[in-house]
């Protein structure tokens, strides 16, 4: 399938906090308990409409444990959109939301747009972050912010939906360079604009082969 | 374009089939494999002896007649997409040649001293599962348990008493060191006495021992800094195989069996500072603890746990270094090791490795640190993973190289539909290999290493 924008995302936070539990609610709409751990870097892509223009999300899902920081930096480089994930059941997971931060500002493209998400939701009898800390933090440091449940996927569309919409907010009004490869954001085939910057395999390519 | 670089075996029919017929694939490459079992040993052991007749088993630790001890694990782990084939495969596991390599291995290992050369050549093709077997041959294969035979049992009892030490004083807490100490300064009170006072009197704690202490060298500063490292274990041995009974669950034998996977991670994060814990090593640990904890010889069911620890330190030596984050871009951090892959890949089959890195751009990183950092334990279901170990410890050579072959031909394996694929599909792809007869890739992965040589 053809798209008009392809925009890569990094799914970040301290281990444990559901990342690869919201990708694959996102991508395979489901929801497996108890996940593997993730090592190293893990792969999802979906597409999904946007003021009714298809947009291909290619979101990578990072290892969270501090001794893989030094891998999982280089996936900053490129990057659109930024998943930030901590557990509202976990105070530590929040504690740690400033270190993320201070690595994805160090290591990512400036205009990244970062969607704070309390994941687990459903745990509400365990809470151990409320839902206003979160709103604090995330209008201090300019960022999205959710409340969601990878368990239940409430709000897990809205997370990714929201952050592209941003994205694409932004693009509209040329905050982006859109054929500077580091945007994090690629041109579609069949547009003007992105007819060379898309060759370089990072895109999906002669659409029909890679819808997912 | 034409490629010097691949011969025309590459594009066997053998290797790969259509990407559009995956179920045929799998059944196709299966029933080629069969007879390549028959067919290839010869190829591929040029030195393997004629079939000696069945050994004797040895009088202790044999016991045939009992259910391959991973019949609970294949069907249960999450990536094990594939039932029937499972199935199929320990069929194969009778065919002569693999009843004519059995007896050899039980020949061998019923000597007085083992010859582990020998023992190394004939269990690199896999060990058959029977029970005991296969937990006897990986602690010889690891060093732990000396060739001659004699020398097992005191050199057994030795290490567990170690162990056990080990546990005594790394796995305390400190109150119950601090509870130590002052029973030693005290010891003309006697133990009720102390005990019935549940707390100790404020004075009787130094005050570099106060838990409230800053003091770097007090106890309880380094109490607190391991709490974390020890939850974090806590929480990832309840990740290992969330599919299989023996590692998850409520029942008490997989709190058990959880329960000494942790202590032995945290042993081994406080003997190794340097490292610590790093996610991933509970995936290695994993396969050891399994095997040797059903072995059928109760003793050594029932030392598990220490014998898991020393074959997990000797394991990790040479490994260790893709753990150490400080190591990530030097010679023998996990970059190399990945640099090294993509190399014999380029060596061995330079036009995928040129659809892949060059025109799809994908980086060898994004699918082989996990391959490599988990000695492919997440790509295949458990018992797949076994055979696949049987192969990476029997190696002379040290099971990274063999590693890096078996990674090797896992992409040529799938060369057809890699080369048809783009980015996406690719690294789909990379990132949940398909199931594959194990046999067969070990044997392409054997040819990476006879081309090499010649």
């Amino acid at each position: 399938m053809s798209y008009d924008y392809l925009f890569k995302y990094i799914i970040i936070g301290d281990t444990g906090v559901g990342k690869s539990c919201l990708l694959l609610q996102f991508t395979d709409k489901r929801f497996q308990p108890v996940h593997d751990l993730t090592i190293g870097v893990e792969f999802g892509a979906r597409m999904v409409t946007i003021d009714g223009r298809p947009i291909k999300l290619q979101i990578w899902d990072t290892a969270g444990q501090e001794s893989f920081r030094s891998i999982t930096r280089s996936y900053y480089r490129g990057a659109a959109g930024a998943l930030l994930v901590y557990d509202i059941t976990r105070r530590e997971t929040f504690n740690h939301l400033a270190s993320w931060l201070e690595d994805a500002r160090q290591h990512a493209n400036p205009n990244m747009t970062i969607m704070l998400i309390g994941n687990k939701s459903d745990l509400g009898h365990r809470r151990a972050v409320s839902k206003e800390e979160g709103e604090q933090f995330a209008k201090e440091n300019g960022l999205l912010f959710l409340e969601a449940s990878a368990r239940t996927a409430q709000n897990v569309e809205e997370a990714f939906i929201r952050t592209a919409a941003k994205i694409l907010q932004n693009i509209q009004e040329g905050v982006f360079d859109v054929s500077n490869e580091s945007s994090g954001i690629k041109v579609g085939y069949g547009r003007p604009q992105g007819a060379s910057g898309a060759r370089d395999g990072t895109v999906a390519q002669r659409g029909g082969c890679c819808a997912n | 374009m034409v490629n010097k670089h691949v011969p025309d075996w590459l594009n066997s029919s053998l290797w790969s089939s259509p990407p559009s017929l995956e179920e045929d694939e799998r059944l196709s490459r299966h029933s080629t494999t069969t007879t390549t079992t028959i067919s290839y040993s010869p190829a591929v052991e040029p030195t393997l002896d004629p079939p000696t007749p069945p050994a004797p088993p040895s009088p202790t630790r044999v016991e045939p007649e009992k259910p391959p001890e991973t019949k609970d694990s294949p069907s249960n782990d999450s990536h094990s997409s594939d039932l029937s084939y499972n199935d199929i495969s320990e069929e194969v596991d009778f065919s002569t040649v693999d009843i004519s390599r059995q007896s050899q291995l039980l020949a061998e290992i019923s000597k007085k001293v083992i010859n582990i050369r020998d023992l190394r050549r004939i269990s690199s093709q896999g060990i058959p599962d029977i029970p005991g077997i296969r937990s006897m041959v990986w602690k010889l294969l690891l060093g732990y348990l000396p060739p001659d035979r004699g020398l097992w049992s005191s050199e057994l009892a030795k290490r567990r008493l170690q162990y056990k030490q080990f546990k005594e004083e790394l796995l305390m807490n400190p109150s119950e060191i601090t509870w130590r100490l002052d029973k030693t300064r005290s010891c003309d009170k006697d133990d009720s006495k102390s005990e019935s006072r549940g707390l100790l009197s404020r004075s009787e704690i130094t005050h570099g021992e106060h838990p409230l202490s800053l003091g770097k060298t007090s106890i309880w500063n380094q109490f607190f800094q391991d709490t974390e490292i020890i939850e974090q274990i806590d929480r990832d041995v309840k990740r290992t195989h969330p599919g299989m009974h023996f590692f998850s669950g409520d029942s008490q034998f997989t709190e058990c069996n959880q329960e000494a996977l942790k202590n032995i991670l945290i042993i081994f994060a406080k003997l190794n500072p340097g490292i610590k814990y790093v996610q991933g090593m509970n995936e290695i640990l994993a396969p050891l603890f399994y095997i040797f904890r059903n072995d059928p010889e109760e003793e050594y069911a029932a030392s598990a746990e220490a014998d898991t620890f020393f074959c997990f330190v000797e394991l990790l030596s040479g490994f260790r270094d893709h753990f150490c984050q400080q190591l990530d871009n030097s010679v023998v951090g996990i970059r190399s090791t990945i640099t090294k892959l993509s190399q014999l890949l380029k060596e061995h089959d330079e036009e995928l490795w040129r659809h892949l890195e060059v025109t799809t751009k994908v980086n060898p990183q994004f699918y082989a640190f996990r391959w490599i950092t988990l000695l492919l334990t997440q790509e295949f279901n458990f018992s797949d993973s076994l055979h696949i170990w049987d192969t990476l410890l029997s190696d002379p050579e040290g099971p990274q190289e063999t590693l890096l072959r078996i990674c090797c031909a896992m992409l040529i394996l799938i060369r057809r539909r890699l080369l048809a694929g783009d980015f996406t599909s690719n690294l789909k792809l990379l990132q949940n290999y398909p199931p594959t007869n194990i046999s067969h890739l070990l044997y392409v992965a054997n040819t990476l290493r006879v081309q090499s040589i010649g």
